[in-house]
C-alpha cells in the first residue's frame, strides 16, 4: 500500500488528498487528507472517485500512428517543429494538471520556436480587463475572505454544483452572519441564499439596474472560456463602481499559476488559433495535457478541423479525443506523479507530491535542456516567492484590490427565431464538465415546460441547435419555464457564454 | 516475572525490551514490540500501523517490514483516521496485526459479522482512546497558545491538558491548557469523540493505555482474548517484552478516570444534541435543512467503518439523482441501514463537503434503536446485528 499526498486537479479549489496504490495490484483508492487547509479533509463526488479518473487509457509514444521510443517521439517533434513557419504554429495548454514549472517550460518552448500563438484558454478576455483591473481575473482570494463577508453576491453560481468545496465556506459566511443573495437565471435549489434575484435570459442588461444591491458585497462568479466577454464587463462594472469585490472561480487547477507565468506567451485567444486552424493559417499544434474536443463544447467540430492541421503533437499522459489523428504523441506522467507545482484559486502554491520531472523533461528535451531546479527556481521567482519556502499554509499570491474604471458595458441580446418553443439552454459547468466526464445524463426541466412538451416520467427529451441535438433524459426541477440547466456537456454549442437559444421537444 | 501464566493475571504493566522502542513508543513502546515480534515469529504476514509525517499529520502504513513498524511508534492525536477500511480492502485475506482504537476495533468487528474480514486473522491490540482532534483544530489551538502552528514538533495529551512542544530557532517552548477549558472556547475535540463512550477498546484482543501506569514508560496492558493472550505471550516469551503486574492500585486508577470519562462523554453527549429540545416539526425542519445541502459525492459511506456494501449498495441503489425530494433516498436508507450498526465514531461527518451533522443525525436515529434492541454495534462479534436479515451462524464458531 503506497500513500500518495496529492492535489486533486478537478477545479481550481485544488483539494487535497491522498491516493492510495496497493504494490501488487495497483488498486486506488483515495484517502482524505484531513491537514489540507484548502478543504480541510474533504472532497466532493470527483475528487471522492478520483481513483476512476486515472483509470483511463494511458498515451503512448507515437509518430504516424506506429509506437516508437520515447526518445524517437521526442526527436520527431523536435525536427517537424523546426521545419514551421513561427507564424503556423500554435501551443495550446488549459492549465488543468500543468505545473508552473511546466508553464515556464512551455512558455519558453513556443518562444524558442518563435511561436506568440500560446494559449491557455482565457487570454480573449485581458483585451476587455483594464491593466489595472487584470488582477482580478489573475487572483482569486483566500477562503477565509469568504467565510468573513458580510454580504455575499452569488454571481450566476450555484457553488454546490460549479464548485463544490465553496458551498461549505458560504454555509460558513451565512453561520457568521452574512446575507447571502443569488442573481441568476434559477433559484439554487438547496436554498442556500436569503434573497434571490431571478434574471430573464434576454434580459441581462437589467442588472445594472439593481447596482445598489452589490454595496459592501463580496461578488462571487465564474470564468471559463467561455464566459460571454461582455458578462466579465458587467461583473467589473459592477465591481467598480459599487465598494464591492470580485471573486472570480476558475474551472482549471493551475489558473492562476498560468495566468501569471504564460504573460510572456504571447498571449493568442484560444478560439482565434481555433479559427486559424479552420482557415488553414496554423498548421501545426502542440497540445500540452489538453483534451481540447474533449474540454470544448461543440468538441466535434474542432475534430473536425484537425485534420486540416499538418502537424499535432500532443503531450499527455492519457489518450484524448484526437490521439488517433495526432501525428506526434508523446507520453507523459499523470499528474499525481509529478514533481512541480500550481497555484490555486486562493493564491496558495500547492506542491502536488510527486517525484516525477518526465513531462518537463520532454519539454526541456525539445527546448533548452534546463533541470528541474533552474525552471522551479523561475517560477518561483516569478510568482514573487523568493527564497521562501514553499507551504500550503501561506497564501503566497495575494492580490490587492485596486481602484478602476470600466465603461458600462452593453449585453448583447442574443437573437433568436423568437418562436415560442424556443427554451435556453444553460450550461451548469462542474469539474466532470471540464474534464471531459459526463457525469449526468438528464437535463432540469420545469414543471411548465414538462406540460408544454407532453412529456411524462421515462420519456426523453430532444434538445436541438441547428446541427447540435441531444437526446436526454429530465429531472422536474423549480425553474423558470423555458430554462433547460444542462449539467453535462452536449453537442449544443453556446453561441455566447453558457446560455443559447435551443429547441426542446419530446423525442419520438 | 517474565512468564505469563494461562488467563491469570489480567492486567500488566510491560514495555519494549529494545531500549530504543521503548523511548520512541507513547508510553513503554509494548504495541511496537508485540507488533514487531508477532512479524518475526511468523504470527502476522502485515502489520497496518500509522506513519508520522508531522505533528498534525499521519498516514496508514501496510507493512511487514519491522524497521517500519518501529518507525511508526508513538502516538498521533491529530490523526482522526478509521482503520477499518484498510484492512478490508487490502489485508482481508492476510494475517494482520495492527493498533486500534475503539472504534477501530468495533469497525472491524462488525465487518467481520458481514463476512469482509475473518476476525481469526485479525489482532487487534487496542488502544485506549480519549480522543482524536482535527488537526487543523489543534493548529488552532497552537495560535491560541501563541506558538507558530508550523513550530511545533511534539504534542501530547495528558492529566487532561493538551501540551504542545514548539520549537523556534533551536529554543523548545512548552505551552498547555486543560481541556476542558480549550473546549468552552470552541477548541478541542472532535464532536464524535466528545460524546464517545467506549474509552477502553474491551472488545479488542489487548488494551493498552497510559492510564493506571506508574511509569511514563510503561504501558498498562489488559488481556483481553484468548487470541490477545497468545499474541501477549508470545512477545514475552521471544524476548521483546518485559512485563509486571499491574498494581491493584492502577487497575482501580484506570477504572476511576475511565468512569470519570464516560461520564463526561454522556454529559457532552447532552449538551451537543440540538436537536433534544425542538419539535417534532421543528426537528423535521433541522433534518430538511441539514440534509438537502448534500451533493452526493459519496464519501460519507465510503468512509464509514461499519458499512459494508458495494458498489450494489441500497443507499445508492435506490437513489435517484432525478427524484426532486429534499432528503434523497440516498441519505434515508443510510440512515435506516445504519440504525442498528452505527458505532458514531464521526468518520462521515468529518469527510462530509458540506458539513452536515451527520453523526449528530446519525445517533438520534440509532443510538435509541439500538437502546430499543439491546445492541451495541462492535463489542461482540457473535451477536448479529438486529437488522441483519440472516443468523450469523458461522460467527460464533469461527471465531
Ligand atoms: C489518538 C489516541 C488517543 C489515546 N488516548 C489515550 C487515553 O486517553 N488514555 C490512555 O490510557 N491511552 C490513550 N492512548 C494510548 C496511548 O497513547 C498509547 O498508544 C498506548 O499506551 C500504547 O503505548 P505504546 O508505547 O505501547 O505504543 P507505541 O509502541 O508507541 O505504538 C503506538 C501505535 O499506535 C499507532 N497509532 C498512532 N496514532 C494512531 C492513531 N491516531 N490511530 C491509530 N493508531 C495510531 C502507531 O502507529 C503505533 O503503531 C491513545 C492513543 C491514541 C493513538
Ligand atoms: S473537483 Fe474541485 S472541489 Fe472537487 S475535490 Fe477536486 S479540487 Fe476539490
Ligand atoms: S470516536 Fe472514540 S474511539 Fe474513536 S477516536 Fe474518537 S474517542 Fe477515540
Ligand atoms: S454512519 Fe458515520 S458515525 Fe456511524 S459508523 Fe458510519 S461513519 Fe461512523
Ligand atoms: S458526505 Fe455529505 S455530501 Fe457527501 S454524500 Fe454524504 S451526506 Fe452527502
Amino acid at each position: 500500500m503506497k500513500t500518495n499526498s496529492s492535489i486533486c486537479p478537478g477545479c481550481s479549489i485544488g483539494c487535497g488528498l491522498y491516493l492510495l496504490e496497493s504494490e501488487e495490484g495497483g488498486k486506488r483508492k483515495v484517502l482524505h487528507r484531513t491537514t489540507s487547509p484548502m478543504n480541510e479533509g474533504k472532497l466532493c463526488r470527483f475528487g471522492t472517485d478520483l481513483h476512476t479518473y486515472y483509470e483511463r487509457e494511458a498515451m503512448i509514444n507515437s509518430v504516424d500512428g506506429k509506437e516508437v521510443k520515447q526518445e524517437e517521439a521526442i526527436k520527431a517533434a523536435k525536427e517537424s517543429l523546426k521545419g514551421m513557419k513561427p507564424d503556423e504554429l500554435a501551443f495550446i495548454a488549459l492549465p488543468g494538471t500543468i505545473t508552473n514549472e511546466e508553464i515556464v517550460s512551455f512558455v519558453s518552448l513556443a518562444a524558442e520556436f518563435g511561436c506568440e500563438n500560446v494559449s491557455f484558454g482565457f487570454e480573449r478576455f485581458f483585451s476587455v480587463v483594464p491593466e489595472e483591473a487584470a488582477y482580478i481575473i489573475e487572483n482569486g482570494l483566500p477562503f477565509s475572505e469568504v467565510e468573513g463577508a458580510s454580504k455575499i453576491i452569488l454571481f450566476f453560481l450555484d457553488p454546490f454544483v460549479h464548485y463544490p468545496l465553496l458551498a461549505r465556506r458560504i454555509l460558513k459566511a451565512k453561520k457568521n452572519g452574512a446575507k447571502v443573495i443569488e442573481v441568476s437565471f434559477a433559484k439554487n435549489e438547496r436554498g442556500i441564499a436569503d434573497e434571490t434575484v431571478l434574471v430573464k435570459p434576454t434580459e441581462v442588461e437589467r442588472i445594472k439596474e439593481k447596482k445598489e444591491l452589490f454595496e459592501d458585497s463580496l461578488i462571487i462568479g465564474e470564468l471559463t472560456p467561455y464566459t460571454n466577454p461582455q458578462f466579465l464587463s458587467l461583473m467589473l462594472w459592477l465591481n467598480a463602481s459599487t465598494s464591492s469585490r470580485l471573486f472570480l472561480l476558475k474551472p482549471f487547477l493551475n489558473s492562476t499559476g498560468a495566468f501569471l507565468l504564460g504573460r510572456d506567451g504571447g498571449r493568442k485567444d484560444l478560439f482565434e488559433i481555433l479559427e486559424g486552424v479552420e482557415r488553414g493559417e496554423i498548421k501545426a499544434l502542440y497540445l500540452l495535457e489538453t483534451d481540447i474536443a474533449g474540454a470544448m463544447l461543440g468538441g466535434e467540430e474542432v475534430a473536425e478541423t484537425i485534420p486540416k492541421l499538418d502537424l499535432l503533437i500532443e503531450q499527455n499522459a492519457f489518450r484524448t479525443h484526437l490521439s488517433d489523428t495526432a501525428g506526434i504523441t508523446i507520453c507523459s506522467e499523470p499528474f499525481f506523479m509529478k514533481k512541480g507545482t500550481v497555484v490555486n484559486v486562493e493564491g496558495r502554491v500547492l506542491e502536488i507530491g510527486g517525484e516525477s520531472e518526465k513531462g518537463l523533461g520532454i519539454m526541456e528535451s525539445i527546448g533548452k535542456g534546463r533541470k528541474y531546479e533552474e525552471v522551479h527556481e523561475e517560477a518561483k521567482k516569478r510568482l514573487g516567492l523568493g527564497d521562501s519556502e514553499i507551504s500550503e499554509f501561506e497564501i503566497a499570491v495575494k492580490r490587492e484590490e485596486r481602484k478602476f474604471e470600466v465603461v458600462e458595458p452593453k449585453i448583447e441580446k442574443e437573437e433568436g427565431g423568437g418562436a415560442e418553443e424556443e427554451y435556453f439552454l444553460w450550461y451548469k459547468t462542474n469539474p466532470f464538465f471540464w474534464n471531459g466526464i459526463r457525469a449526468k445524463n438528464f437535463v432540469e426541466i420545469s414543471p411548465v415546460a414538462m406540460r408544454e412538451l407532453g412529456l411524462f416520467r421515462g420519456d426523453v427529451v430532444e434538445i436541438v441547435q441547428g446541427e447540435g441535438k441531444e437526446r436526454m433524459g429530465f429531472k422536474i426541477s423549480d425553474l423558470p419555464p423555458n430554462l433547460v440547466l444542462s449539467e453535462a456537456k452536449l453537442s449544443i454549442k453556446p453561441l455566447q457564454g453558457l446560455l443559447t437559444r435551443v429547441e426542446a421537444r419530446r423525442a419520438e | 516475572m517474565e512468564e505469563v501464566k494461562a488467563k491469570m493475571p489480567r492486567y500488566y504493566l510491560a514495555w519494549a525490551k529494545d531500549d530504543a522502542i521503548r523511548k520512541k513508543g507513547a508510553n513503554g513502546g509494548f504495541v511496537t514490540a508485540t507488533l514487531v515480534s508477532a512479524l518475526e515469529t511468523d504470527f502476522i504476514d502485515v502489520a497496518l500501523v500509522v506513519k508520522k509525517k508531522s505533528v498534525y499529520e499521519g498516514i496508514p502504513v501496510l507493512t511487514n517490514d519491522p524497521e517500519e513498524i518501529k518507525e511508526c511508534s508513538g502516538s498521533l492525536h491529530c490523526v482522526p483516521l478509521n482503520l477499518t477500511k484498510y484492512v478490508v480492502e487490502y489485508a482481508a485475506k492476510k494475517r494482520i496485526g495492527l493498533p486500534t482504537k475503539p472504534c477501530d476495533a468495533r469497525g472491524i468487528i462488525e465487518q467481520a459479522k458481514r463476512r469482509q474480514v475473518s476476525l481469526e486473522n485479525v489482532y487487534m491490540v487496542g488502544l485506549n482512546c480519549g480522543a482524536t482532534l482535527h488537526p487543523l483544530r489543534m493548529r488552532e489551538i497552537a495560535a491560541y497558545y501563541g506558538l507558530d502552528p508550523d513550530s511545533v514538533v511534539r504534542e501530547e495529551i495528558k492529566e487532561g491538558k493538551i501540551f504542545l512542544v514548539s520549537d523556534e530557532e533551536g529554543k523548545e517552548k512548552e505551552k498547555w491548557m486543560k481541556i476542558d477549558e480549550l473546549e468552552e472556547k470552541g477548541y478541542g475535540r472532535r464532536d464524535a469523540c466528545k460524546s464517545c463512550v467506549t474509552k477502553i477498546p474491551t472488545m479488542a484482543d489487548l488494551a493498552c493505555g497510559n492510564w493506571g501506569s506508574n511509569d511514563e514508560k510503561k504501558t498498562f496492558v489488559e488481556v483481553l482474548t484468548d487470541k490477545g493472550e497468545t499474541l501477549f505471550k508470545n512477545a514475552v516469551d521471544s524476548g521483546y517484552v518485559a512485563i509486571e503486574e499491574a498494581p491493584g492500585k492502577g487497575i482501580e486508577t484506570r477504572q476511576r478516570i475511565d468512569a470519570g470519562m464516560q461520564k463526561r462523554a454522556a454529559s457532552w453527549k447532552e449538551k451537543m444534541d440540538a436537536l433534544k429540545a425542538l419539535s417534532r416539526s421543528e426537528r423535521f425542519e433541522f433534518y430538511v435543512g441539514a440534509l438537502k445541502n448534500c451533493i452526493h459525492c459519496g464519501a460519507c459511506k465510503e468512509v464509514c467503518p461499519v458499512c459494508a456494501c458495494e458498489e450494489d449498495a441500497k443507499c445508492t441503489g435506490l437513489y435517484d439523482e432525478r427524484d426532486s425530494y429534499a432528503i434523497s433516498m440516498y441519505n434515508l436508507v443510510r440512515i435506516f441501514h445504519l440504525m442498528d450498526s452505527c458505532i458514531h465514531c464521526g468518520q462521515c461527518e468529518d469527510v462530509c463537503p458540506v458539513d452536515i451533522p451527520l453523526t449528530l443525525i446519525q445517533r438520534r436515529f440509532s443510538e435509541r434503536m439500538q437502546r430499543h434492541l439491546g445492541y451495541t454495534p462492535g463489542m461482540d462479534v457473535t451477536k448479529k446485528p438486529p437488522l441483519y436479515e440472516t443468523e450469523l451462524g458461522w460467527s460464533a464458531e469461527a471465531e
